[in-house]
């Protein structure tokens, strides 16, 4: 699905990806972690398209995508979320999850003026949507809510509730339960793997708790100094020396 | 001139402000882009309509429409840099275009009347009216612009194009995640913005019937940003009373004018002065302006 070959960025002196080559079969959740700074968020950030690599290729779907603009990589089916999520301010917690929805009628000015009836059609079938998924994360209440007055653990959930809305085939998300709390990652977790199971979807996940790692990744890949140390199913991660020196050196 | 006469006169003015403060408000209210040129839209509109009048002598409702495409395409030309320049140096890119503009329709005299401007511009229908109801049908012309234009951006704010506006005014990095090309976006938001303003500018040269360089200052840029902070942003009932009370402000200094004993160039520096301190009141103790932003409620009742 996703093949990242011999990666490369560089900011300044530092090599924040230093050779990164990973792989993320159809339809499995792989897990990134790694210590703070060890290059986590710059591979998402190379991979989606917002920072321009220094070398080395990204495969997606058997394309190269390297190179493209994000939006153009969004459009191929590789969607991602921000480790500080992003929600626009004064947009509601529904209008970010229609803002989101794919296949939108009326994203230019004369679809807005002449095409009303098929645009309320549309609108109608995404708000249902929307309002399901909502239910799931809790944020039902919240709905008619400014985007920007939520916590961040709720823009958190309003980041996969978009990105759901959004359906790609696959999704990279960055510390996707950072701020959220237990009970509900619990559930954010079972909703991750059931859509995974459903609807064949590829996760990229980055993860700092090892609890929610082996309860969804069929496999990891540890970072650190932009290099991957590490890979393997979660057991064999766990019992790995250079994995813990590295997480025991970081301390 | 009758308090009727100037009440006309004044409420046409109004009406052309509107237009152009809703113009603003599309692009700086709803997408984002911080634009401080607005006035080139005006002064190409307005250009293009009356040499077209005035020189080929075609009619004028194709005047007024070529007028809207010239203005629209502008808009076009100038989103163009917003690939490449951040938002700050943008607005400083669309303030010198506007100047660019003016300067050559300064110099071009060939083709403009340089300082002298163009005269004579013929009104459309005006034979159908006498010279004192003319201005009236005029009134009611630019009011059915006004309206037109209220409700066709109105159609076009309250649909996912104006949603994804928004989102890129607030979060841009966002709508790229999401496959969004928000070039394209700020691109329509542009030329919509643009063929509006060019409207209002052809609106402006068929009533006062004499353009020149002197319209179009970046003051005006300044007056129209005045009217959408007042006024309210985000929403286009706010451009239009933005619109009316600088407008009232305006002409009601004029007024005064004949009572204090200052020039008249001091009267315009002090009225600028003035409307420089109710954006600073604004800005500091209202942001949002008088007609607030609209939030859009849905009631989960009519989801399901
Ligand atoms: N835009 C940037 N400019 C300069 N340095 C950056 C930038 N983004 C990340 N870095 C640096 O790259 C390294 C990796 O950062 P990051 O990918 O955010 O780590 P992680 O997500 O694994 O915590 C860090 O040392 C960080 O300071
Ligand atoms: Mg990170």
């Amino acid at each position: 699905m996703l093949k990242v070959k011999d990666l490369q960025k560089k900011f300044g002196n530092l090599r924040a990806l230093d050779g990164v080559s990973i792989e993320v079969e159809a339809d499995s959740v792989v897990g990134l972690i790694g210590p703070n700074g060890s290059g986590k968020s710059t591979l998402f950030n190379v991979v989606s398209g917002f920072y321009e690599k220094d070398g080395g290729e990204v495969y997606f779907k058997g394309e190269r995508i390297d190179g493209l603009t994000p939006d153009a990589i969004a459009k191929k089916g590789l969607c991602r979320t921000f480790q500080i999520a992003k929600a626009p301010e004064r947009l509601t917690v529904l209008e970010n999850m229609l803002l989101a929805a794919e296949g939108q009628v009326a994203e230019n000015p004369i679809s807005a003026l002449f095409a009303r009836r098929r645009i309320a059609r549309v609108e109608r079938k995404n708000l249902e949507k929307a309002m399901d998924l909502l239910e799931i994360l809790k944020l039902t209440e919240l709905m008619n809510e400014y985007a920007g007055d939520l916590s961040g653990g709720q823009k958190k959930l309003l980041s996969l509730g978009r990105v759901f809305m959004r359906n790609p085939d696959m999704i990279l998300l960055d510390e996707p339960t950072a701020g959220v709390n237990p009970t509900l990652t619990t559930q954010l977790i079972k909703v991750i793997r059931e859509l995974q199971k459903k609807e064949h979807k590829s996760v990229l996940i980055i993860e700092h708790s090892m609890k929610v790692i082996s309860s969804i990744c069929d496999k990891v890949f540890v970072l650190n100094y932009g290099q991957v140390i590490a890979e393997g199913t979660p057991e064999e991660i766990q019992k790995n020396d250079k994995v813990l020196e590295a997480y025991l050196g970081g301390v | 001139m009758t308090i009727v006469n100037f009440l006309i006169y004044f409420l046409i003015m109004v009406g052309i402000y509107a237009l152009l403060a809703m113009s603003l408000n599309l692009q700086v209210g709803y997408a984002g882009l911080i634009n401080f040129g607005q006035v080139v839209f005006f002064c190409i509109g307005a250009y293009t309509s009356s040499l077209l009048a005035t020189k080929t002598g075609l009619p004028l409702l194709f005047c007024f429409l070529l007028a809207m495409i010239v203005s629209g395409f502008f808009g076009y030309v100038m989103s163009i840099p917003t690939k490449s320049l951040k938002s700050d140096y943008w607005a400083i890119a669309t303030l010198a275009a506007a100047e660019v503009f003016r300067l050559v329709a300064l110099n071009e005299g060939w083709l403009t009347g340089g300082p002298f401007g163009v005269m004579s511009i013929p009104q459309p229908l005006r034979f159908l009216f006498s010279m004192e109801n003319y201005p009236l049908f005029y009134l009611f012309l630019v009011t059915l612009c006004v309206i037109i234009v209220f409700f066709a951006l109105a159609l076009i704010t309250d649909s996912p194009f104006g949603r994804d506006l928004k989102a890129i005014r607030e979060e841009e990095d966002l709508c790229l995640s999401l496959g969004k090309n928000t070039r394209k976006l700020k691109l329509e938001a542009m030329v919509v913005g643009g063929m509006v303003g060019g409207l209002a500018g052809a609106l402006f040269a068929h009533y006062v019937t004499f353009i020149s360089p002197e319209n179009f200052w970046p003051i005006e840029t300044f007056l129209l940003w005045a009217m959408i902070i007042v006024g309210g942003r985000g929403n286009h009932a706010g451009a239009i009373l933005g619109a009316a009370l600088i407008q009232i402000f305006n002409v009601s200094t004029r007024f005064i004018g004949e009572y204090v004993s200052l020039g008249s160039d001091s009267m315009a520096s002090l009225r600028m002065v003035i409307i420089g301190f109710l954006i600073i009141i604004f800005v500091s103790y209202r942001p949002e302006g008088i007609i607030k932003e609209k939030k859009k409620v849905y009631d989960p009742r009519n989801i399901r």
